[in-house]
């Protein structure tokens, strides 16, 4: 078990990532604390990509003469997309939370609840 | 590669951070436990050799991100309640906790960090050859995130544009307003 935390050490760091924004997804009471929980997912899943792009001993992809080796670039590109797809989603979300709040006044999801019920 | 000190410390810190913004009853506090958790996680990108990911995390993630949440709680509401932390939800903490679990049974599968060759496709494949040997030869840039970014998935690029636009349209559609103020 330590050899493997040893050697897969940011693979077990995502997965608790993906629990505890997983957790604050369901639990977290507050829409804003919400949103925090799904970019906490998302990171969860970049760390993933830019571990399986790393190799012992290499060097940021700057081509130059005999400088290699290289890591991979294409999922550094594939995650600097999410990035900035990400914050969109963070906007529009919390556009989303404005808009409710000026509605119904509250943001708790309980009493958003029985609000929108009754 | 075995786990340095450094990173160690960094991944202690980083996941201390989520579990702070997932606990901490005020929404402000868990923010800004959030805004260091981004700070963290953007060393972690510099640390694995992905520079220019750690300074988009660095500028979005840790900057621009925590401005817009700050907007909005400042058009919100921030309430105030007694105690420090929220009570921690038995039933939650037990779905999720399997979740977990499932999840690092799959740990053992994957290739071990740093590694290459026929463990790591992703590293050794053709594609990463391919973009490392031939990028600066077909587009004159010498980093070659920049040459996959702008030239080799430039439409990818272009439809990530077309999604900033259109969360751009939607926030001021869902806020009517006309203009950003």
């Amino acid at each position: 078990m330590f050899e493997l935390l040893n050697s897969h050490y940011n693979y077990f760091a995502v997965m608790l990532l993906l629990g505890i924004g997983l957790y604050m997804l369901i639990e977290s009471k507050n829409l804003v604390k919400k949103v925090i929980g799904m970019n906490i997912f998302q990171t969860g899943i970049f760390l993933f990509f830019i571990t399986l792009a790393f190799r012992a001993g290499g060097n940021p992809p700057i081509i130059k003469e005999g400088g290699g080796p290289y890591v991979s670039p294409l999922p550094h590109v594939l995650i600097l997309t999410a990035i900035v797809v990400g914050v969109s989603l963070t906007a529009v979300a919390l556009a989303l939370i404005i808009r409710i709040y000026t509605e119904y006044g509250t943001l708790d999801e309980d009493k958003l609840k029985q609000l929108y019920y009754d | 590669m075995t786990l340095s000190l450094i990173e160690a410390v960094l991944l202690v810190f980083v996941l201390g951070c989520a579990i702070g913004a997932a606990v901490l009853r005020d929404v402000l506090a868990s923010l800004m436990a959030f805004a260091a958790y981004s700070l963290g996680i953007s060393i972690i990108w510099v640390m694995l050799e992905a520079p220019d990911v750690g300074l988009t995390e660095a500028a979005v993630g840790a900057g621009i991100m925590t401005i817009l949440f700050i907007l909005a709680l400042a058009n919100t509401v921030r309430p105030q309640e007694n105690g420090l932390f929220e009570s921690i939800s038995v039933r939650t903490v037990v779905l999720v906790g399997a979740f977990v679990v499932v999840m690092i049974a799959t740990v053992p599968s994957l290739p071990a960090i740093g590694a290459e060759g026929a463990a790591n496709p992703v590293v050794s494949g053709e594609v990463t050859q391919h973009y490392i040997d031939n990028a600066y030869a077909d587009t004159e840039v010498h980093n070659a995130v920049t040459a996959v970014l702008a030239a080799y998935r430039g439409f990818d690029t272009l439809g990530e544009a077309v999604v900033v636009f259109s969360a751009g349209v939607a926030a001021l559609t869902v806020l009517r307003q006309e203009v950003f103020a």
